[in-house]
């Protein structure tokens, strides 16, 4: 079977034919994850109907004395900009990775890169986490403060498995180079990112701006 | 797709999510106000659209169509459950 002229064979930005095999090979393990990443959207989207079934009580501080605006502009321009810099990485793998022996300093720049701003990202999250709890807004205070923590820390979660996962493709790009199996994985591991980022836009909107408005 | 091309629609892409998103900001930071949430929805729904089309390549052209299905019906189901779920308990909030 072979794939007519520049068309797409799965969802999210595809090797192309110059890639051969790998772009064909590409069509059943990408399609694959994007239902995956569907039912995990399904997750979130519980979590968030959780969220906005409660309703902040008097007995405990509100989003306008827990939430940091500052911060949470911060951590949205991080892992927006991730979000560009992962997809410099797909395609710089897409564009330059096609035949063999091509260099792959220029990949893993873009790919650390992107770990770090999704660094970046957690490290905001995470003191944000820790002065609410100090503030008096630990999750175990109300059911508005629950929802809150599952929903973030769940997101939180996800990123921190990305950022693993990216450093697992980085270890295993230099070790093996960028084969199917690693253009594969990165293929994939970007269709993830770019969702994290997605689901932050629900985030920021309706649950920080939201609160604060 | 030429290189200068797809790099050109990741910029755009880019572009158009960073001017929806400081948007939102500036008005909270503002503005605010009640009315500033309808604005707040307009924003995030359109970024999604950017996020779909630029950064996941997803369109309404040649065979993605089935995966666009995909993500729609999952738009569809999550519609239902957190609509059913705000409409049921927000039903019940306000006859208590």
């Amino acid at each position: 079977m072979s794939a007519p002229t520049g068309q797409s064979l799965h969802p999210g930005l595809n090797l192309g034919e110059e890639h051969g095999d790998d772009h064909l090979e590409a069509e059943t393990s990408v399609f694959g994850f994007w239902v995956f990443m569907m039912s995990d959207l399904v997750t979130f989207g519980m979590f968030f109907a959780v969220f906005a079934t409660t309703v902040p009580l008097a007995c405990c501080p509100g989003p306008k004395e827990l939430f940091d605006f500052g911060s949470i502009a911060w951590q949205t321009a991080f892992l927006l900009l991730s979000s560009v810099t992962s997809g410099m990485a797909v395609l710089t793998m897409k564009q330059e990775h096609g035949g063999r022996g091509a260099c792959t300093k220029k990949l893993v720049f873009w790919l650390l890169l992107t770990v770090l701003l999704g660094c970046g990202f957690l490290y905001r999250e995470i003191s944000d986490f820790i002065s609410m709890a100090t503030a008096g807004g630990p999750p175990t205070r109300s059911g508005y403060l629950s929802a809150l923590w599952s929903l973030v820390g769940l997101h939180g979660l996800h990123v921190t498995g990305g950022i693993i996962w990216c450093l697992v493709i980085v270890v295993g790009v230099l070790v093996r180079g960028v084969d199917r199996r690693w253009k594969l994985a990165l293929l994939r591991w970007a269709v993830f990112w770019h969702f994290l980022d997605v689901v932050w836009i629900f985030i920021f909107s309706f649950v920080f701006l939201g609160g604060l408005l | 797709m030429k290189k200068s091309k797809e790099l050109h629609h990741y910029l755009t892409g880019f572009a158009l999510a960073a001017v929806l998103t400081i948007i939102p900001f500036t008005l909270v930071a503002s503005v605010g106000g009640a009315r500033s949430y309808i604005v707040l929805v307009f924003c995030a729904i359109l970024q999604v659209i950017v996020h779909f089309r630029f950064f996941l390549h997803l369109s309404f052209r040649g065979q993605q169509k089935e995966d666009l299905q995909l993500v729609l019906f999952t738009g569809f189901i999550l519609f239902l459950m957190i609509g059913g779920t705000i409409w049921v308990l927000g039903d019940l909030y306000t006859r208590m």
